[in-house]
């Protein structure tokens, strides 16, 4: 699935989006319905404050701490919390572990739910018509497409995010991994294992 | 129109959206019952979508109470009620030869449920 966002009109500092997001910009600020400070500060949040760094420390610490998983499987807004993890967009979070018997995938078929608070901003197949009613008709089809590869013996469960709760996968730990330490496992955790349309990879 | 400023923006690092209601309204359902998805065809909003419509599943889990977005967009009162997450078969979903094993949850309110 391609990401359709590398055409020379969206991206480059001269591009039209580009353009026009400056001109929105200015025509905010003149009429003073948003101030500099706060625009900066959007940015700030977006691009630095939430993604799926956040998510992989949670994912991480959970591999690591026995009692942490248990909670998080438990009631993952507070677990998550616990973690400095909130946010617009996480407000209600469920998690659900990936084992050798169960792989669990995330989609929202109604429009583009998506766990801001641990991995930021959906990624624009997430989006998608095609991901959308894909994944809940033939989701061994889309993670086949994912390069995901999932058992005749493995379980495939769906979660459909249509309501105010947020869904994040807690991908299984990989072989190979068993000496490191919560930082180093962090670095392995993709944002695309947190939806569940992979795995995580073992180290090289 | 209130001008967004840093207080504002600062504001979205907190649960401020949060939708959970703390409302001591009963469940209509509880973990384990068997449901089926009700065939509505509402002109508006709705969070329940036509594949599950008509379809039986199990209640997995009681989220607890929140607002009924189709009441809420057409401006009527929220309606606060439970949400579940009901388990369907894929089988029951789309297609009698799909794995046996695999299925799908949905977060359902309690008026989109009949007992099966």
């Amino acid at each position: 699935m391609g990401s359709g966002m590398s055409s020379n009109a969206i991206r480059g500092p001269d591009s039209e989006t580009a353009l026009r997001v400056k001109a929105l910009e200015s025509l905010l600020l003149e009429k003073g319905l948003i101030e500099t400070a706060a625009i900066d500060e959007l940015i700030e949040l977006f691009e630095n404050r939430l993604g799926p760094w956040n998510g992989a420390k949670v994912v991480a610490r959970a591999w690591t701490d026995p009692d942490y998983k248990t909670r998080l499987l438990q009631d993952g807004t507070a677990a998550i919390a616990e973690m400095g993890f909130e946010a617009v967009q996480g407000e209600e979070m469920v998690v659900v572990e990936n084992t050798a018997d169960v792989h669990n995938i995330v989609v929202c078929t109604l429009c583009s739910c998506f766990p801001w608070a641990t991995l930021g901003l959906p990624p624009v197949w997430y989006k998608s018509a095609p991901y959308r009613a894909r994944t809940a008709s033939d989701p061994r089809g889309v993670l086949r497409e994912f390069g995901t590869e999932i058992s005749e013996d493995t379980k495939v469960r769906v979660w459909d995010s249509n309501a105010e709760l947020r869904y994040m996968v807690l991908p299984e730990r990989p072989a190979g991994t068993e000496r490191l330490d919560e930082t180093a496992l962090a670095e392995l955790v993709t944002r695309d294992s947190m939806i569940g349309v992979s795995k995580v990879a073992r180290p090289d | 129109m209130r001008t967004v400023d840093l207080e504002v923006v600062r504001g979205l690092y907190k649960k401020a959206g949060a939708a959970r209601l703390k409302l001591d309204i009963a469940p209509r359902f509880k973990p384990g019952d068997r449901v089926k998805a009700r065939n509505i065809n509402p002109p508006g909003h709705t969070r329940l979508p036509r594949y599950v419509r008509g379809r039986e599943g199990v209640v997995e889990r009681d989220h607890g109470v929140f607002h009924l977005p189709d009441a809420r967009v057409a401006g009527q009162d929220d309606r606060p009620q439970h949400i579940y997450s009901v388990r369907f078969s894929a089988q029951e979903l789309w297609d009698a030869e799909a794995p046996s094993e695999d299925s799908l949850n949905i977060d359902l309110w309690d008026d989109y449920l009949d007992s099966a």
